[in-house]
Order: structure tokens, then C-alpha cells, then sequence
């Protein structure tokens, strides 16, 4: 059988009371009886009763959806493995950076401490100069070794952003994500306004920054365009 | 005005390795006298202690960037006609112009080499 739907049990509540209010119609309170109380207390009850099922339903669908969307994002995130990233391939990455800081750094010292030798190198003597200078250039190039192990680095490096690129793309494609403005801390306002203030760019990439351009070129753009060695010449006559 | 290879030259840079580049390529050129600073607030300092015939100074340094030295520079009735070349990778045409703006002899966009560097001190000394 049918349950009645919620606004027919409504109307058939309203239509009991309204009933049992035409009964009251010129009773004084000594004229009514307990099953008269009684009868009206039933017929508004069945009425809360039936408004309590309509809430009740209404917000057990709501937290049944919350539910869902809840349990669908921990499996996203979980997806994500925000604490693989947190906490191995972030460090593991900086790691890796650090690396290659240093072993830059080692190898422009030997670089430059032999460049130095060979420029300050005695030429009095031609066998004991070519010797000098042969040893250095030897350095120099097993210094330059350093390349190979930064680039296999640098490769780490580049595959931990891809993984993470492609983690974020997938859950921001699950939980349809758009876009906000985001809230900077103090901090980092206060650094981009440096930034602003100070005029502080950092390198450009070549393709972008260092172009042969003419000066004419450069001022009838209005300065828009990226200067190269030459436009900058130019400017300084 | 002559160059003269006694003036004392003071390298501003927070690279050490880029401070040695230059003041070898500087040795070089001729010039012995260098003296250096990591950044724009250890160089006004050292400016205003000993008079120095040029200044070269990269762009990005903290806490004082080569672009205050140089307003700071300009700024000083006692040092503010020494010569100043940026020798900086901020290649933007906006930093380019807020130098001259503010006072530049010269600007060297990094990487550069010796043949670069002379030619920028032969303009700045009109030679």
C-alpha cells in the first residue's frame, strides 16, 4: 500500500481540528471534556507528527549528500597522498636542490681557484708553465663532470613536480575546482610589494630576455619590449 | 676623463664567486685596486669611508638592493658623482629605465664576459 503523500495527511490534520474547533463553538471551559482535549491534542499531534516527517526526510537527504560528498573527498585526497608528498617527496626534492647548490659550488671553485693559478701561473720557466697549465686544464675538466650529476638531479627534481602537477590536476578535476583569489600572509604581501617596489624580476628566461634588437626597434615598441646588451647600449649613447 | 688603473673599484655583490669573476676580469683589465661588499648597505658604508673612482653592482641583493645603493649614491652631496654600473640579470626594460632614472653610468646584463665589461668602463669614462 502507498504511504498518502505528506500534504494530503496535512490537509486531513487541518480538517480534524478544524472539526473539533467547530464542536468547541459556544462551549465555555466547563462545558468541555476530557476526551474533547484529548481529541484535539491527537489531531495537532498528528500534525507536528506530520511536519516533523516532512523536516525529517528533507534533512536526512540533505546529510545522506553531505555524506557522500564527504566520503568521495577523503578518497580523493587519499588519491592525492598528501602526506607521501608532505612528507617524503617535497624534502626528498629540496634534498636534491640543496645537492645541487653545493656541487655547483664545488666545482665553480675548482673552476676559478685553477683559472686563477694558470693567470698568475711563473712563465720563466716554459716546461714547468706548460706543466702548471696542463694540470689545471685537467681540473678544470674533471670539474666540469658536475654537469652530468646535476642534470640527473634536476631530472628528480622535475619528476616530483609532475607528480604533484598531476596528483592536484586529478583531484581539482574530482572536486570541480575553480580558481580563487588567494589570501596571502602578511609575509608573503609584504615580500611581493618588495618585489614591486624594488623592481626585482630575476633572470628571464633566454628566449624571452636576450634578443639582438635594434634600439630604434626597442623605443618605437614604447619599451615594451625585453632589452638585450645592444638596446641597453643604445640607451646609454 | 681618463680612466685611471690606481682608482680604487668597489665590486657590490651577494655572490662571492661572481665578486671574484669580476675582480678578475678586473686585475685583467689593469685595475688592482677592488675592494667588495655583499650588498647595498655594507657598500654605502664603504662608499662614504673611502672615495672609490667606480662602483659595479649587481641589482637583487638584501637587505639594500643594488637599485637603493644607487638612489642612496645619488643621493649623497659627498659621493654622488661617483661613476655606478649595474651588473645585474634583472633584463627588463623597466629596471633598465628606473636605473637611468635614477642616475646609472652603464648597465651590464648578466652573463657578460671581459670584452663586455671593459667596453662598459671605456663608456662610462668616455674613452
Amino acid at each position: 500500500m502507498s504511504a498518502k503523500p505528506v500534504e494530503a495527511k496535512n490537509r486531513d490534520a487541518i480538517a480534524a481540528m478544524g472539526d473539533i474547533v467547530e464542536q468547541f463553538n459556544g462551549k465555555t471551559r466547563e462545558d468541555l471534556s476530557l476526551m474533547d482535549v484529548m481529541a484535539l491534542a491527537e489531531a495537532m499531534t498528528h500534525s507536528a507528527h506530520n511536519f516533523f516527517d516532512t523536516l525529517d526526510s528533507t534533512i536526512y537527504a540533505e546529510f545522506k549528500d553531505i555524506s557522500t560528498h564527504i566520503a568521495n573527498m577523503r578518497t580523493e585526497i587519499g588519491a592525492l597522498r598528501p602526506n607521501d608528498i608532505k612528507n617524503g617527496r617535497i624534502p626528498d626534492a629540496g634534498h636534491e636542490l640543496d645537492a645541487i647548490v653545493e656541487t655547483t659550488e664545488a666545482a665553480t671553485e675548482t673552476i676559478m681557484t685553477c683559472a686563477e693559478a694558470m693567470m698568475m701561473a711563473d712563465t720563466s720557466d716554459s716546461d714547468a708553465y706548460q706543466a702548471e697549465i696542463n694540470d689545471n686544464v685537467i681540473k678544470i675538466m674533471e670539474a666540469c663532470s658536475f654537469q652530468d650529476l646535476t642534470g640527473q638531479r634536476i631530472s628528480k627534481v622535475v619528476e616530483t613536480l609532475s607528480f604533484i602537477e598531476s596528483r592536484i590536476s586529478k583531484f581539482s578535476n574530482a572536486i570541480g575546482a575553480m580558481d580563487g583569489d588567494p589570501e596571502l600572509s602578511e609575509e608573503e604581501q609584504r615580500e611581493a610589494k618588495r618585489r614591486e617596489d624594488l623592481i626585482l624580476h630575476g633572470p628571464q628566461d633566454s628566449k624571452d630576455a636576450i634578443q639582438q634588437n635594434s634600439i630604434d626597434d626597442m623605443f618605437a615598441d614604447d619599451g615594451e619590449e625585453e632589452p638585450n646588451q645592444d638596446n641597453i647600449d643604445a640607451l646609454f649613447g | 676623463m681618463a680612466i685611471d688603473p690606481t682608482m680604487p673599484i668597489l665590486v657590490v655583490d651577494d655572490y662571492k664567486t661572481m665578486i671574484r669573476i669580476i675582480r678578475n676580469l678586473l686585475k685583467q683589465l689593469g685595475f688592482n685596486e677592488v675592494d667588495d661588499a655583499a650588498d647595498g648597505t655594507e657598500a654605502f658604508a664603504k662608499a662614504k669611508e673611502r672615495k672609490y673612482g667606480l662602483i659595479i653592482s649587481d641589482w637583487n641583493m638584501e637587505p639594500m638592493t643594488g637599485y637603493e645603493l644607487l638612489k642612496e649614491v645619488r643621493g649623497d652631496e659627498d659621493i654622488s658623482r661617483t661613476p655606478f654600473i649595474m651588473v645585474t640579470a634583472e633584463s627588463k626594460t623597466e629596471n633598465v629605465i628606473a636605473a637611468k632614472k635614477a642616475g646609472v653610468n652603464n648597465y651590464i646584463v648578466k652573463p657578460f664576459n671581459a670584452a663586455t665589461l671593459k667596453s662598459k668602463i671605456d663608456a662610462v669614462f668616455g674613452e
